[in-house]
């Protein structure tokens, strides 16, 4: 007889928590994203395009924060046709993979070429798969190399232009500060997409490269990227950074050098602030930004990142999200995000903004570096070829006694089986 | 149909429909699945049949042997450290003594935590700036600290010490349960006739305690094989796939790369090590029972 | 005497082992941002709430923990309620495919969760379940079944026939013995099986993740995984968080825990 009760209890239950979710909103427009540390960046321009279109609610759903794990979880509801998800952020390298998939929207239709000439070329050329356009920019990143300033003076180094004198400095400093817990340089050296980034700035600096994008084959096992591995297997890892720096994120490493105990970091732009906020970084005021350092006989390769507005195919509602993708992606927009949050913004006019200058004056020298990042190879794979050199990086980096050109070999093996499967891609 | 069998059809038709639905479909979808090829981000090569392809690759694929073996150091590492820890806290257990409630509950609270928070905390504690571990081991001097996390033969150390720490006491539990049904007299019997308490382990309790203990190694065994989500927190299968245990790299395949009937093929894969492992235990455990009603 | 001091020693021994871990943890979360990363890393806090307070307000941790006590609440009740059913024509109508059903199950369970999640989540998304309680109570009913039915099908085949076939002679059906009769006296099992089931679904972390996307419907082990933040990495935070999770599972389990284990005694070994 209490079964009986506690049954009926279950049951009424499990009926008023149904009801719950029948109550939402009648079709509000559903956003998925990263979880942000200021209210800026989605909570009140969300707030925002409410008000100016009243009856519409946009519900923001969060997913990881890790790119990695926000895409798991985005593809998932995309590959099973989810018309619960209208608009989605993309990390830039997606795009071409969405858009082979038949997940996003093309916006050819709004985004029209002359809108899209207003905003960055490397982005807007990662968001175009075949002749078509597949998400809108919202802001752009770069890698960057950030310094201790006070330590380079108090030494009298110049700042690094090669990332020989770079070590070399490091060592110096080293030397001579005597400091047990300080270390040459901080990056993100664990296994996941970080982990391309970085090495790609070595390796394409070097005049190296991933892949042959024309010829679909893997360069790894080409004399500059085998010579750039090396060089960061046995010196930066080696010799100046401590071995931590494997099991790093971005939250990690810029922790290391917020508390001082870096000399050389490498990281995004949105570092520079957090950097400088005397409440949580204890070297406010003594950082210095400059372009990434390269190998002699080569140039200067920031990794482009930055994210994207895109909708999803199965949207039942895609004009009014192109709405809020257009909202958002606006000149007004976009300037009140970036003076709300320093991110780098997507639409070049604001380079040249004066209120955006006069808070942000690192963007002026940014442009630069930002017109000239190098996107990660645009393919419908990039993650399953993401993978096999995340494994590649990681394996000779951790383990010191790998062979590094047998490991090459075989992740090209590897790569080019991959690259074969969209050889025959049928034309556009 | 006896009126009596459609009655118990009738109690049985809830349990069916779930199983079915949400048990039985999903895994002959997941067997369907790993005989196409099926790569969701290139829809123009299709869904094509191509048979037992995906497990000739498999086969021969390295990645995957070293996510076998992986995963199969992860398990005789795991069993043997709770099976030992587990019974070691039992025999404690057994004994009548004050305070034996409040080591029990004690005992429980490792596995109550979700594994989720579990995983963040020694996470935490693996911390190579701010972890417990380099504390106890090295108190003040931070230059010599470990990254455990950083370093491809520490970080399955540290997930081996994670999955211990939590099951341990899953396995006292079910040992303790099965000491509890040993009669006394037994343990009498032997004093009497001047056996040691080392011999009376050896020779009562041990014997008496092989169905639990097998029951304990079957249930682990299986769960050891799946291990996922402390992975998934702690290392994301790195450094150098050192975690790349065979449920993370299915996942990568499936969910992160899209290759979705490569990855049901490692799925299959899996499931068919613990259908082995299983038929073994269960034998083992059938014996045992035929040799401990003999006696 | 001596036997007092070697189990004294073991005690504190396994006291340690299993308390440690978490006391860091706990002390982590009264910890000002500052001690939380001084190197070396201090051991008393100075008893801060801010974590606290952050966790709270700002990352909505009591929504979380509803959620999660709703999801696996519901998911507990239905599954016992179905799986005592099930047991006990298990166990009580001779059904020749007894044994065969169980193993059954026991197979079932043996399959990672990842190769089930994708169609599971195909079935809820056609079901029109996903976000919502409703499909993910439903997904953990599923899958907490087997192990449900197989300890309870065990503490039914204890219950003595004389007392069921009695109260049959007396007019009673089925039914009313089953709930009358034969459940108080297996109660021991059915609240073992209740509560496996609650842990089990309290702690799911894959599916909780890929079915509740919405913010609002988020369970405690997916708001503690998607804490780390834009730039830094919350431990003070998550440790919080952490702790107040695990409180009441801990409150439970030690007014429970006799209970716990007088359950899996009578049920684990003889199965």
């Amino acid at each position: 007889m209490f079964r009986a009760k506690n049954l009926c209890r279950i049951a009424a239950l499990l009926f008023l928590c149904s009801l719950g979710n029948s109550f939402a909103a009648e079709s509000p427009l559903r956003f998925v994203t990263w979880k942000s540390e200021t209210a800026q960046m989605w909570d009140q321009p969300i707030a925002d395009f409410e008000k100016q279109n009243p009856g519409v609610k946009v519900i923001r759903e969060i997913g990881p924060q890790s790119s990695t794990q926000l895409h798991d979880l985005i593809t998932q509801k995309l590959k099973n046709r989810d018309t619960e998800m209208d608009v989605f952020v993309m990390d830039v390298i997606w795009p071409a993979e969405f858009a082979s998939a038949g997940w996003a929207l093309p916006l050819d239709r709004f985004f029209a070429l002359a809108e899209q000439k207003q905003f960055l070329d490397a982005p807007i050329r990662a968001n175009r798969y075949r002749d078509q356009i597949f998400g809108v920019p919202l802001f752009v990143d770069a890698g960057l190399l950030y310094y201790r300033k006070d330590l380079l003076e108090k030494y009298r180094i110049p700042p690094p232009r090669t990332w020989p004198e770079l070590v070399q400095g490091a060592k110096t400093i080293l030397a001579k500060e005597k400091d047990p817990q300080l270390v040459g340089f901080s990056g993100q050296f664990k296994q996941y997409e970080g982990l391309i980034c970085n090495m790609m700035e070595y390796i394409v600096s070097n005049r190296g490269n991933l892949w042959d994008d024309q010829k679909l084959v893997s360069t790894l096992n080409q004399p500059p990227a085998l010579a750039a591995v090396r060089f960061v297997r046995d010196h930066i890892i080696g010799e100046i950074a401590h071995r931590g720096v494997l099991a790093y994120e971005e939250p990690e490493s810029l922790v290391l050098f917020t508390e001082g105990k870096a000399i050389f970091h490498r990281n995004w732009p949105y570092a520079w602030s957090v950097a400088n906020d005397s409440q949580s970084s204890k070297i406010a005021g003594k950082v210095g930004m400059m372009p990434l350092p390269y190998f002699p006989g080569g140039k200067g390769a920031a990794a482009l990142g930055g994210w994207q507005l895109a909708i999803s195919r199965f949207s039942k509602k895609s004009e009014l999200a192109w709405r809020f993708v257009s909202f958002m992606t606006s000149h007004a927009m976009q300037k009140r995000i970036t003076l709300g949050t320093g991110r780098a913004p997507a639409r070049a006019a604001l380079y040249t903004d004066r209120e955006v200058l006069d808070q942000l004056p690192q963007l002026g020298s940014l442009l630069e570096t930002f017109k000239q990042a190098v996107p990660r190879p645009i393919t419908p794979v990039y993650v399953p070829l993401s993978n096999i050199m995340q494994r590649y990086f990681s394996s000779v980096l951790a383990l010191p006694d790998t062979n590094i050109d047998k490991r090459a070999a075989f992740a090209a093996r590897d790569m080019d089986r991959v690259l074969d499967l969209v050889r025959e891609a049928p034309a556009p | 149909m006896r009126s009596s069998h459609r009655l118990a059809f009738l109690f049985l038709l809830p349990s069916l429909i779930f199983v079915g639905l949400f048990a039985f479909y999903p895994i002959f979808e997941s067997f369907r699945l790993s005989f196409y090829r099926s790569i969701l981000t290139l829809p123009w090569l299709g869904q094509k049949m191509v048979g037992w392809e995906n497990y000739t690759d498999l086969w021969t694929d390295p990645v995957a042997a070293q996510s076998l073996r992986t995963t199969l150091f992860f398990v005789v590492t795991t069993i043997p450290l709770e099976l030992g820890i587990g019974l070691g806290m039992a025999l404690v257990m057994n004994e009548v003594f004050r305070g034996r409630g409040l080591l029990r509950a004690v005992v429980l609270i490792p596995w109550a935590i979700p594994t989720v928070v579990s995983s963040q905390m020694w996470r935490f504690i693996f911390n190579d700036r701010y972890g417990l571990f380099n504390f106890v081991l090295f108190g003040g001097d931070a230059s010599r600290y470990l990254a455990p996390l950083a370093d491809p033969i520490l970080a399955p150390m540290t997930i081996i010490v994670a999955e211990v720490w939590k099951t341990a006491p899953f396995v006292a539990l079910i040992v303790l349960a099965g000491l509890q049904t040993i009669p006394d007299e037994l343990y009498e019997a032997a004093s009497i006739d001047g056996a040691t308490a080392w011999q009376q382990f050896r020779h009562v309790t041990l014997p008496l305690l092989r169905p639990a203990l097998l029951l304990a190694l079957l249930f682990r065994t299986i769960d050891a094989l799946r291990v996922f989500d402390l992975v998934f927190v702690m290392t994301q299968g790195g450094p150098a796939d050192a975690t790349n245990v065979l449920s993370f790299y299915g996942y990568k395949k499936i969910f992160a790369e899209g290759m979705v009937g490569y990855g049901s093929a490692i799925a299959v894969g899996v499931f068919l090590v613990s259908l082995i492992l299983s038929l073994v235990y269960l034998q083992i455990l059938k014996s045992s029972r035929l040799e401990g009603t003999a006696r | 005497m001596k036997r007092a001091v070697m189990l004294a020693i073991f005690s504190v021994g396994i006291g340690i082992y299993c308390l440690i871990p978490y006391l860091w943890f706990a002390l982590t979360s009264w910890k000002s941002p500052a001690e939380l990363t001084a190197i070396p890393p201090q051991l008393i806090p100075s008893f801060h709430w801010d974590f606290y307070r952050s966790a709270l307000e700002e990352r909505g941790l009591l929504r979380y923990i509803a959620n999660s006590v709703i999801v696996a609440g519901t998911a507990t009740g239905i599954a016992i309620a179905i799986g005592s059913v099930a047991a006990y024509a298990l166990a009580r109508f001779q059904l020749p495919w007894t044994n065969a059903y169980l193993l059954l199950l026991l197979v079932i369970s043996m399959f990672p969760q990842i190769a089930i999640a994708g169609p599971v989540w195909n079935l809820l998304n056609h079901l029109d379940w996903l976000n919502t309680y409703r499909g993910l109570v439903a997904a953990y009913i599923a899958l907490s079944l087997p192990l449900a039915t197989w300890i309870l099908t065990t503490f039914f085949r204890e219950v003595p026939h004389e007392i069921e076939e009695a109260a049959l002679i007396d007019g009673c059906s089925r039914f009313q013995t089953f709930y009358k009769i034969v459940l108080p006296i297996a109660a021991p099992g059915i609240f073992t099986a209740a509560l496996l089931v609650f842990i089990y679904a309290w702690n799911e972390f894959f599916f909780a993740l890929i079915v509740l996307t919405d913010p609002n419907l988020q369970t405690l082990p997916v708001g503690i995984a998607l804490f780390p933040g834009e730039y830094t990495m919350p431990w003070g935070e998550i440790a919080a968080a952490s702790t107040l999770a695990t409180l009441p599972l801990i409150v439970l389990t030690l007014l429970f825990q006799r209970g716990i284990v007088r359950g899996l005694a009578a049920g684990a070994v003889k199965g």
